[in-house]
This record gives C-alpha cells, sequence and structure tokens, in this order.
C-alpha cells in the first residue's frame, strides 16, 4: 500500500515537472540573459527596465538587490555583468578591480533621501537645514518644539512630542548619502560620526531597509527618519523642505531631485557626489546619483560577445526611454550634461578592443 | 540484560557465520565510518576557511581585544564585538528560558494528557511553527507584536524596576526581549518534537510502575518520564539553542540593531549573527570588515560549543548523582 | 518486568489533597502551555493570509515574475519550482548523510576519538548562522567558478545542505539513543548481522523521530533566504537546470519585501502563504507515509 501511494506521488510529480517544462521557456533562449547585483535604491528602476526591454527584445536582466557594497564586491570577482552602487567607487576598490580591466561608472539615475517624519498636525515642508537635522540626530535636540526648529518655521504650530530618530541598522548606499549631508553641514556632525554606509548612529532607533524605517516612522507618532524618495511617496509621508547649498528650502520632488544635478561639476571619470554640490535653487540637497559599474573591455574581462552586446543594450535603453520611465517611479533623470556624458562612457565600452554595435 | 536470561534458539546457525556473510556488516561498518570522516573534513575545512578569512581582523586587533571590546564602529574601522556577544548571549538565554518549559509542558501535554481524537491535530499544529519562515517572524514581531507589547512592557519595567536589568525609562520598540520572545517561538517546535520522541519512548512498564506504587499522574511524569528523558530532552534544547544563537534574519528586524550594551532587556541591542547579516552586503568590498564578520561568525561558534559543553557536562554530572533516579523519586514521591 | 515481586503492604495510603491539588495544578499548566504555543501559530497565520491572501490567484502559480512595476508583475512560479528543486537536492543530501552519520555515532563510535570529533564539530555547526553557510559557499564554490558557473542552483543546495545536516544528525542521534540496549541484543543473540540490526530493527524504530527531524530540518532550510542569496542567487525565469542562477521563494519574497510598491508587497505575503502550504504539504505527506508503514506491522 505504501508503494503505491509512493508511486503515485512520484508520478504526480513527474506529471507537475513536465507541464511546467512545457509551459515555460528556458532562461537562455530568445534575447539573452544579463545579471546584476548592487545597490537597493537602483532595484525598481533596474527591474522595470528589465521588464520593459524583455518586452521589446526579449533580453532578461536578473537583479540582485545586495546592496552596494555587494554590487561592488560581485563586480570585482567578475561574478556579473554589470553592478550598481549609490556611491562611487574608491581608489582601492577600482585597484581590486584592475585585475578585469579598467572599470567604469555609468550614472544612471538621480535619487532623493527625504528627511520623512510623522508629526499629525504639522503639514510637509517643515524647514530644516543639515546643522539642525545633524542635531536631532545626534540626541542634541529631543522636541519637536524645540527653539531650533521653531526658528526655521515661524507661524508653525510645533507639539510638544519627543522626537525618535530612527535609522538604517544595515549598511546602506542611501545612509552614506544621508551622512554625507549631515557631515558637510554640521561640524560636531562630522568630527563625532562621520559618513559611510553605515555609522555609530548617537541615538535612535534602528531598522533594516528602507521599508523598515518607513514603517517604523509610519508607525510611531513623533518619528523622524530617512527614505528615498519612492518609499516616502508610497508611504504618503510628510518630508522636510531641506536647506540647499543656495540657501533656498526646497522638498524631494522629482523636479528638485533633477535640478540636483545642475551645476555639479562631474570629473571625467564621472566618479562624483551631487550631495549638497549643486547651487541650482531649486536643487534638492540630499540628492546623487547611482552608478552602473562595468568594465571598459567587456570581452576582456571574460563575458562572451553576446552579453557585451546585450549589456550595451540595456545601458542605451536606460538612458534613452529608460530615463521617462525613472520618472514614473519617482527617480530623476539626468541633467542633459550628465546624460551626454554618461552616453559617451557608454559608446566608450568596447569587445576586445572593438566598439559594441548594439542591436 | 533479558537477552542474556532466554534460551537462545538459533543453535548452531548462528554462531558460524562464513567471512562472506560478514562481508555486509564490514560493508557498512566501513561505509558509515567513511562518511563521518568525510563529514568532519569537510566542517574541518569550513572552519579553516572561515579562520583563514577572519585572520585580518585578529591579526589588528587581537582575539581577546575583537571579542571583548566594547566598540564596534563600522565607519572608524573598529571592531570590538562585545555588544554584539552580550546581546546573543542576552537573546538565547530569554529563548531558552521562555521556549524550553513551555515545548516540554506542550510535549508531555501530548503525549500524556491529549485526548486521542486531538492529538494528531494538534502535533501537527505545533509542528507548523517550524514551517513559517524567518523573515515572516521577524516582520510578524515588528508591525504586529512590538507595539502590541509596548505598554505592557513599560508596565513590567515601571512596576518591576527593583529587578536588575528590568527598569528603563523609555522601552524601546525593538528590543531585547522581543528578540527573545520571537526566538522562543522558533524554537519551540524543534524542542517541542524531539521532547516528543523522547518522552514517547519512555517505557510503559516505568510508568505503569510508578502509577501502580500510587503516584498522581504528575507524579509519574515527574519521577518515571522526566529523569529518563533528561538526556534527550537536553538534547531536543541544544539544538534549539543553536538556532537560537544563529537565527539571524528575524533578529535582526526586532533587535534594534544598536552595539551598545543596553542595561535593561527592553534597551536595544545587537547580536552577532545580526550584525553579520546586517553588515556583510556592503562589506563585501571592504577586507577588514569582512573579515571581522566572519571572525564574529567563529566568535559564535566558541559561543555555541561552550554553552553545549556546558550543558553535556551538567547532564553527566546530573545522571551520576541521580544513579538510580526511578527508586530516589519514587521513595519521595509516597 | 514483574510489579507483583514487590511484596504488597497492605491498602495503599489514600492520595492526600495536596498531592492531587498539585497534580491538578500541573496538569492545567500543561494545557495552558499548548494553549500559549498554539497562540503565536494562529496570530502568525492570521498574519500572513490577511496580508496575502489577495495576492493568490491562478497567475500568481503560474507566471513568473516580469520586474514590472506598473501592470503586469506576474507571479511566483519560477520561485515555487527553484524552491522545491534547490531543497529537494539539499535534502537527497542532507538526511541520508545526517542519519548514517548518527547511526555511526551511536552503533560504531561510541567514544571513539573520530566520534568525539565529529559530535564536536557537529554541535557547534548547529549554532552557525545561515548566512555564513552561504558565505562559505560562496567563497569556495561560487568565486572559483565550480562547475563552470558561478551562481549555481545546485550550489545553494550545497549551502542548505550544510544547514540541514547538523540538525538532522542531532535529532538523528538523540532518537537513536533511545532505542533501547535490550532490543538490540535480543536481535544480535538471535543471530542477525549488525547490519540487519540496524535496517530492521534499530532505523524503524527510530523512523519517526528521525523523519520529524528531518521535517524540521527541511522546514527551515526552505524558509532560509541568507545562505541562498550569495549562491543561486535570484532570477526572474524558471530553470530546471541546477548548473545555472535559480529563483526561490525566501529569495523572491526577501526582495519583494522591499519594493515602494503595494502589489509588490502583497505578493511577498502570498509567497509566505505558499511557502507554508509547501511545507505543511510535504509534512502531511511523510506523516501519511509514516502511519502506514507504522500499520504495517513494522516494530
Amino acid at each position: 500500500m505504501t508503494k503505491r501511494l509512493l508511486g503515485a506521488g512520484l508520478a504526480l510529480a513527474l506529471a507537475i515537472g513536465v507541464a511546467a517544462c512545457g509551459s515555460s521557456s528556458s532562461s537562455g533562449g530568445g534575447g539573452g540573459t544579463i545579471s546584476g547585483a548592487g545597490s537597493t535604491f537602483a532595484q525598481p528602476i533596474i527591474s522595470q527596465w528589465g521588464s520593459e526591454l524583455k518586452k521589446s527584445d526579449g533580453l532578461t536582466v536578473n537583479y540582485n538587490s545586495i546592496g552596494s557594497g555587494g554590487g561592488i564586491a560581485q563586480f570585482q570577482a567578475n561574478t556579473v555583468d554589470f553592478g550598481d552602487t549609490d556611491s562611487a567607487m574608491s581608489d582601492e576598490e577600482i585597484e581590486v578591480a584592475d585585475k578585469n580591466g579598467a572599470t567604469v561608472h555609468v550614472p544612471i539615475v538621480f535619487g532623493a533621501v527625504t528627511v520623512s517624519y510623522n508629526l499629525p498636525g504639522v503639514e510637509s515642508g517643515l524647514k530644516l537645514d543639515g546643522e539642525t537635522i545633524a542635531n536631532v540626530f545626534l540626541g542634541k535636540i529631543t522636541k519637536w518644539n524645540d527653539p531650533a526648529i521653531a526658528k526655521l518655521n515661524p507661524g508653525v504650530e510645533l507639539p510638544d512630542t519627543s522626537i525618535t530618530v530612527v535609522h538604517r541598522s544595515d549598511e546602506s548606499g542611501t545612509t552614506a548619502l544621508f551622512t554625507q549631508f549631515l557631515d558637510e553641514t554640521n561640524k560636531q556632525w562630522h568630527e563625532q560620526v562621520g559618513t559611510d554606509k553605515t555609522v555609530k548612529w548617537p541615538t535612535g532607533t534602528g531598522a533594516n531597509g528602507n521599508e523598515g524605517v518607513a514603517g517604523t516612522v509610519a508607525q510611531t507618532e513623533g518619528a523622524i527618519g530617512y527614505v528615498e524618495l519612492a518609499y516616502a511617496l508610497q508611504n504618503e509621508f510628510t518630508t522636510a523642505a531641506v536647506q540647499n547649498k543656495a540657501g533656498k528650502f526646497v522638498t524631494p520632488t522629482l523636479e528638485s531631485t533633477k535640478a540636483a544635478s545642475e551645476g555639479v561639476k562631474f570629473p571625467p571619470d564621472l566618479r562624483f557626489s551631487a550631495i549638497n554640490a549643486s547651487t541650482a535653487p531649486k536643487a534638492y540637497p540630499i540628492a546623487s546619483g547611482t552608478f552602473v559599474i562595468v568594465y571598459e573591455d567587456l570581452c576582456k574581462a571574460g563575458k562572451s560577445e553576446e552579453t557585451a552586446k546585450n549589456v550595451v543594450t540595456f545601458l542605451d535603453y536606460g538612458l534613452g526611454e529608460g530615463q521617462q520611465v525613472s520618472e514614473k517611479l519617482d527617480y530623476a533623470g539626468l541633467s542633459p550634461e550628465l546624460l551626454k556624458a554618461s552616453q559617451a562612457k557608454v559608446n566608450g565600452l568596447k569587445c576586445n578592443g572593438k566598439p559594441i554595435e548594439a542591436s | 540484560m533479558e537477552a542474556g536470561t532466554q534460551q537462545t534458539t538459533g543453535g548452531g546457525r548462528s554462531l558460524d557465520r562464513s567471512p562472506l556473510s560478514r562481508l555486509p556488516d564490514r560493508l557498512v561498518r566501513v561505509g558509515l565510518t567513511a562518511i563521518s570522516a568525510a563529514i568532519l573534513v569537510l566542517l574541518g575545512y569550513f572552519f579553516i576557511k572561515l579562520t583563514i578569512e577572519a585572520k585580518p581582523v585578529f591579526e589588528k586587533f587581537g582575539v581577546l581585544n575583537f571579542v571583548f571590546d566594547n566598540n564596534w564602529d563600522v565607519s572608524k574601522g573598529i571592531y570590538g564585538a562585545l555588544p554584539l556577544v552580550v546581546g546573543t548571549l542576552i537573546t538565547s538565554a530569554l529563548a531558552l528560558v521562555m521556549g524550553v518549559p513551555i515545548a516540554v509542558s506542550v510535549a508531555l501535554f501530548l503525549t500524556e494528557l491529549c485526548p486521542r481524537r486531538l492529538r494528531g491535530s494538534l502535533t501537527i499544529l505545533v509542528d507548523l511553527l517550524a514551517a513559517v519562515p524567518s523573515v515572516v517572524y521577524g516582520l510578524w514581531a515588528f508591525f504586529f507584536l512590538i507595539p502590541k507589547l509596548k505598554p505592557a512592557e513599560q508596565w513590567f519595567a515601571d512596576t518591576f524596576h527593583f529587578i536588575p536589568f528590568v527598569a528603563t525609562e523609555n522601552v524601546a520598540g525593538p528590543n531585547y526581549f522581543i528578540a527573545g520572545l520571537i526566538l522562543a517561538i522558533m524554537i519551540l517546535p524543534i524542542v517541542s518534537a524531539i521532547s516528543r520522541e523522547v518522552l514517547s519512548t519512555v517505557p510503559p512498564d516505568q510508568k505503569e510502575a510508578a502509577l501502580a506504587l500510587g503516584s498522581t499522574r504528575w507524579e509519574m511524569i515527574r519521577t518515571a518520564m522526566l529523569p529518563y528523558a533528561r538526556r534527550g530532552i537536553v538534547g531536543g534544547s541544544m539544538l534549539g539553542l543553536g538556532r537560537a544563537i544563529g537565527e539571524t534574519i528575524a533578529v535582526t528586524i526586532v533587535i534594534g540593531d544598536n552595539p551598545i550594551l543596553g542595561h535593561s532587556v527592553f534597551d536595544q541591542g545587537y547580536t552577532l549573527a545580526a550584525v553579520i547579516a546586517n553588515e556583510f552586503n556592503e562589506a563585501a568590498s571592504d577586507p577588514l570588515h569582512r573579515a571581522a564578520l566572519i571572525g564574529a561568525g567563529l566568535v559564535l561558534f566558541v559561543l555555541t560549543l561552550l554553552v553545549n559543553s556546558i550543558a553535556r557536562l551538567m547532564v553527566l554530572r546530573s545522571e551520576r548523582q541521580g544513579a538510580r533516579p526511578m527508586t530516589a523519586a519514587a521513595a519521595e514521591g509516597l | 518486568m514483574e510489579v507483583g515481586a514487590l511484596q504488597p503492604r497492605g491498602p495503599l495510603p489514600p492520595v492526600s489533597g495536596r498531592r492531587r491539588r498539585a497534580d491538578r495544578f500541573a496538569r492545567s499548566l500543561l494545557w495552558l502551555a499548548t494553549g500559549v504555543a498554539i497562540v503565536p501559530l494562529v496570530l502568525v497565520i492570521y498574519y500572513i493570509l490577511s496580508k496575502g491572501l489577495g495576492a493568490l490567484s491562478v497567475e500568481f502559480f503560474t507566471t513568473d515574475p516580469t520586474g514590472d512595476f506598473f501592470g503586469a508583475q506576474g507571479g511566483v512560479k519560477s520561485a515555487i519550482l527553484g524552491t522545491i528543486e534547490i531543497v529537494g537536492a539539499a535534502a537527497l543530501v542532507a538526511v541520508p548523510l545526517g542519519v548514517g552519520v548518527a547511526l555511526y555515532l551511536t552503533e560504531y563510535g561510541g567514544d571513539g576519538r573520530l566520534a568525539r570529533a565529529v559530535r564536536f564539530f557537529v554541535d557547534v555547526m548547529t549554532g552557525v548562522p545561515s548566512i555564513v553557510f552561504g558565505l562559505f559557499i560562496y567563497l569556495t564554490l561560487v568565486l572559483a567558478g565550480v562547475g563552470g558557473s558561478s551562481f549555481a542552483g545546485w550550489k545553494g543546495s550545497a549551502a542548505l545542505a550544510l544547514l540541514m545536516l547538523p540538525v538532522v544528525t542531532r535529532s538523528a542521534e538523540v532518537v537513536l539513543q533511545l532505542v533501547p540496549g535490550s532490543l538490540r541484543e535480543a536481535a544480535l543473540a538471535l543471530g542477525a548481522p549488525r547490519w540487519k540490526v540496524i535496517v530492521r530493527v534499530i532505523l524503524p524504530s527510530a523512523a519517526s523521530g528521525i523523519v520529524t527531524g528531518s521535517l524540521l530540518a527541511i522546514a527551515r532550510a526552505a524558509g532560509e533566504t541568507a545562505p541562498l542569496l550569495f549562491t543561486a542567487t535570484i532570477v526572474k525565469a524558471t530553470t530546471f537546470n541546477l548548473n545555472e542562477p535559480m529563483n526561490s521563494l525566501p529569495a523572491q519574497i526577501f526582495q519583494d519585501l522591499k519594493q515602494p510598491n503595494d502589489e509588490l508587497v502583497q505578493r511577498a505575503w502570498g509567497g509566505a502563504i505558499t511557502l507554508v502550504a509547501m511545507i505543511l504539504i510535504v509534512t502531511l505527506i511523510a506523516k501519511l507515509i509514516q502511519r502506514r508503514s507504522r500499520v504495517q506491522g513494522a516494530p
């Protein structure tokens, strides 16, 4: 009896297997597959571009969002076709990758890190500058009606609620961007904490991922946290208007994010950070780009000619139609000069010395 | 020993077996030994490889400093893992204290008290606790448990503030206690399942003897079943503890991930496993940081080993002391 | 064992009120404990059902994720099949090996040096976080490109098998140790060779415990994300080639949960429901087979 049951079970499993086999297309067919890994910031964009490319070209893009550091590591180890990172690679990191060839940074989109808060009765656009935000995150300002905040917001009714600081517990490029802003605008933060993908937070509660911080802020009255724009919009958070280099208080929107790349000087290798850099009056200061990293000569780095072509197709798409697609996902496209510089980088990619003809 | 006192009926044939018939025996013996040796080699290689990867951080700070310094500061490149070690110990201890008694009680219930019709379904329900992925436990605790329990925790901290490690002004949302609680839930199925298996193998005559001598149900459990099952229950608890020590994702979500030494169980903390989960992705490209995280993993191994050894010692000692647990306790029960 | 060997001393003393109360108290505690244990399960199941039931549909089970944020986001077919393949392969390796090692430890190893060393390492391994297994496989198999691929489903299986092995071994050992010595000796005294004693007497009597331990290990492995992120990685398409990167439910759930998109988050919860259901089904099938084989008269 047992044997019959086992036999039936096996037959069933086989049947499912055959049925599934028949109904799916194998992963290697059609327009090819490329794989990438890196920043979670860029995941929605790359994912969306991938799905559009699958429909138009049959090209499959697999992306493992394990964080910028993970992306860099896998790029260095050459286990992926491209990586993505929110902060440009450092000289030491590039040195490690040199064994496979020269590294090329291709900025693809700009994103904003919002300062979101949960304060019933207070609307979006509370004016804060870097100095004050840093003091909150340092634990020096503990109540919402603190004079420092009130000074920047005359006329706004600030409740006597305690501020609950929420920060990231996992390492992240988002943290790197946010702390870079604090580092540049508040001396004590610079001396005591510094900037990195993860820092020793002087105060506050930790949460995992953008979605963790968003969840905590949503649940806790009086909370303040930093999340990417897409998450702030998804949760309908009230966000602060942060003071930029031109002295204006700007809320994070698509336009203000795009403006963040105006007037920023890009080095020839495009390894820049736009945090607090643009002097444009409409620029949101806590915004910067995310970079796709590829080897300049993909085939010398061990990729097949087809893979090289597909990577270029992917990047061409991203810097072309993909720019409008990004806006639908609340990521800002690149400013015209940056876009041109980025496209030039893609055109400079080679396969065994020869330029790549994208299909 | 019964086999010795009974008459063997097999006679001559069982005594002279040809070498050929001994072959399967030898094959099995050699085979199993080979498997075990191979596993040993694999595990040994596992440790050696990880130790090599972790060397940079031990060379830079020294092993003792790495384990006992209270300063985990990634951006400055300083790696002192004490808060992590303490956090791991606290949460695991909480998990054991809360989880094992309940797990063993459930096992006892299912083997002794449960009405027969309910037994099958209740058993499956308890085992089902193991089917929930850890990330789901973490998120459920984060979105549901934490807000619900916070007022109760604050009340507890205020009322029982004289107990050490309880008082705190502001009960943090994610904290040691919640982490311990969720770990207790996660280790429940395995401790319970093993305890159940162990308890169900208690020889019925032992149980009947106790009952026949007039003990109540509970006394029978206490004197005839638990001592017999003690070793197995401890073994099951050690497996549960291993899970608690090494659980990564669920703890990461609910402990607050703050590399400080909390003063109270209601403060935020951090554990060795959580730090690896949180930081590894980004650390992958920084050799010293990566070494530090793998070093944290090695510390975990040592911790597990220490706790397991202590448990084994305790069991051995208690077995030696209560060499005839049945008689001594039986006499006490009457 | 004959209880009658004891000389009765006359009528037994009546059970005192104190003892009766203690008995009742203890019994109610046991009932309570069981209730307490079931409560979180009910709450969790209710929670994931409420969050993810909306995602379940025919499409959910039959289409692959598309990566699209708007419009057709697809289902999680590749994740479901991937989990079955990866965990299945891991179990096929870990369960026999684990039981084999446990048999060695209880039947042949005793207290010898090899046995002690194996026990030592296996004990320590039970406490290793799952992510470390993934890292180990990443460092040894993925980076080196073993098998001609960097990321591959079978490497994910390897990481999961490493995770399962100590649990299967230890739980099997606990259960095997409980097989009464008298049973072994009786079989041996009847002239059965050692291996037959193992196969016909010891394994069947420990079978239920071994199956339970293995199922728990499988359940644990099926829900783990971290070991897979660095080994099998995450892909969208379904594949039956274990030497290729492969999707899995935990990886898909993990990724979907992070998205700033409510439908994707709901899909993640749907995935969680699916995973729990799959493990439940496997558990039920195994218990059914066990019951049938027991009824057929195995000791």
